[in-house]
């Protein structure tokens, strides 16, 4: 008689410390991380992040994303040589939770990708994303042309 | 005996009454002029819950006035001040007021103000939704950084290069290569009509890949940088001039007086160091306080997996 009871305060102590352990969970912007998007070829976010824009009427962000050769023009200035890959990726925004007065990247609406080839040639793709609606009406020469004149996010280095 | 116990203590709480904190002699300064610009219902929410310890208009009730409160009191206005005054309000330009404005709004939306303590005697002070509702609608109506107009579609100039970067006023020097760290976050801030990226790097992606945030490994650090928002003629809103980085810099032990993080910010095309004295950064970190729980980090990040590895 006496041990059940001793067991149950004892679950119920132990029940009572893990509920007051303070409430810590990692947090992770989950569905702004294009990895939903299966048939990506690399992932942008892995590479250097080199623009960013807003579309107010809208209400999406993007980031431009280069590889190696691409982020060349980040420094140099130079135009996009062979062998460079840019993505913009394009999130529906959402007011900040912690912060009033900040938008921050929600749901992938899409991600495009303009590669220039060993010739100078350049080549343009689209993915659907998950927050993708059909209003938006995305030109692939129109696109192309935007992402390649984005202003960069120019900073001062050293 | 009893009888002269109560006496004596009694005596003490009386004699203690003649120690006084210098600032209730001074206390019911002139009243501060309403905030000027701001509507009249909008200034008085911020007057009846604010005030009494952020500007030189305090209202000291009967029971503020007894030794040993009265010390309390004047060290929260003391500090109070110190952090944020209204007083100061004329002297300020437009944009520092909706900055102020802001942090206030989200220093209530956090719960962080009115001080707790405070309202359990002055429930007068406590906010409700409409309190906060006339705050938000000032704010999104009013006061609202709208973009400059492009001044140069030109871009590819490359980058600018400075010399020599001066150390942080806390001893943190410049890190030069958080550009080739990852993007884990975007802001549009339209508060003050910045858009920001926030770098993190490879400790910091790791950290977020394997779900180990809270808190952050020893190694971690952030980038944050700000541009103005500058419109581009078919509406889209690019990142303009460069306006500044900042970095917050994980180490339990060497920045065990700073909350386990290093934080530093410099300034403009020049990369001026800011801060004015060794403990700017407490500006920083009282900023920052609401996310104690998520290790003074604001930002959720991007989780950013490497497609080869399955
Ligand atoms: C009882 C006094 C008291 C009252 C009332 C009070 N504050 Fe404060 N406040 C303080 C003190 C003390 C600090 C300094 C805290 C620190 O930085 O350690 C502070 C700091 C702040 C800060 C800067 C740090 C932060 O949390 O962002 C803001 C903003 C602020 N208060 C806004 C407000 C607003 C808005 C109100 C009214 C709704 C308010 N306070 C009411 C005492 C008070
Ligand atoms: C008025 C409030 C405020 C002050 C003061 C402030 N910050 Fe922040 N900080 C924020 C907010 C809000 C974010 C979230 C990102 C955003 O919205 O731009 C942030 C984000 C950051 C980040 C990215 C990591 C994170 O926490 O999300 C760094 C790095 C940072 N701040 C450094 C600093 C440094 C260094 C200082 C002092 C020199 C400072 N901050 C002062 C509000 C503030």
């Amino acid at each position: 008689m006496k041990l059940p009871f001793t067991v149950g305060i004892f679950s119920l102590i132990i029940l009572i410390m893990l509920g007051c352990r303070p409430n810590t969970p990692n947090r992770i912007n989950k569905e702004a991380s294009v990895s939903s998007i299966s048939k990506l070829p690399e992932n942008p976010l892995e590479m250097t992040p080199m623009a960013v824009s807003l579309q107010s009427k809208a209400k999406t962000m993007s980031t431009l994303y280069g590889n190696s050769m691409a982020s060349q023009r980040l420094k140099k200035g130079a135009d996009y040589a062979s062998g460079s890959v840019l993505y913009l990726v394009t999130w529906k925004g959402k007011a900040d939770p912690d912060w009033f007065g900040a938008r921050i990247p929600d749901q992938v609406m899409a991600v495009e990708r303009v590669s220039v080839d060993s010739e100078g040639q350049k080549s343009y793709t689209f993915f659907k994303g998950p927050a993708w609606h059909p209003g938006l009406n995305f030109k692939n020469e129109e696109r192309q042309n935007i992402m390649l004149s984005m202003p960069l996010a120019a900073s001062p280095g050293i | 005996m009893k009888f002269k116990i109560i006496l004596c203590i009694l005596a003490l709480v009386l004699l203690a009454q003649l120690i006084r904190p210098k600032e209730l002699s001074s206390a019911k300064a002139a009243p501060v002029n309403m905030l000027a610009g701001v509507p009249k219902e909008v200034a008085k929410v911020l007057e009846t819950s604010c005030f009494d310890c952020h500007s030189a208009q305090t209202n000291w009730q009967w029971f503020d006035k007894l030794t040993p409160a009265n010390f309390l009191v004047a060290s929260h206005i003391r500090e109070g001040r110190k952090a944020v005054d209204f007083s100061q309000w004329d002297s300020l330009a437009i944009p520092q007021r909706n900055a102020l404005l802001y942090s206030a709004l989200n220093a209530i939306l956090s719960k962080e103000m009115p001080l707790s303590s405070y309202t359990a005697l002055h429930p007068a002070a406590k906010l409700n939704q409409k309190d906060t509702g006339l705050l938000k609608n000032y704010l999104l109506n009013k006061a609202v950084s709208k973009p400059s107009a492009v001044e140069n579609t030109a871009n590819g100039n490359g980058q600018t290069f400075i010399k020599e970067v001066k150390k942080s006023p806390n001893g943190i020097g410049y890190i030069a290569d958080y550009r080739n760290w990852k993007a884990i976050s975007t802001t549009d801030r339209f508060d003050n009509g910045t858009i920001r990226i926030i770098f993190g790097n490879p400790t910091a992606v790791k950290a977020i890949h394997e779900g180990k945030t809270n808190p952050w490994p020893d190694g971690t650090m952030f980038a944050k940088t700000a541009w103005k928002q500058q419109q581009a003629k078919d509406g889209s809103v690019y990142a303009g001039q460069f306006v500044q980085v900042e970095f917050m810099i994980k180490n339990v032990q060497r920045y065990a007086d700073t909350k386990g993080w290093g934080w530093a910010r410099w300034k403009g095309d020049d990369l001026l160091p800011y801060g004015k004295t060794v403990k700017f950064d407490s500006e920083c970190i009282s900023c920052h306080r609401p996310e104690r729980n998520n290790d003074y980090v604001f930002t959720t990040p991007l989780d950013i997996k490497d497609f080869n590895k399955k």
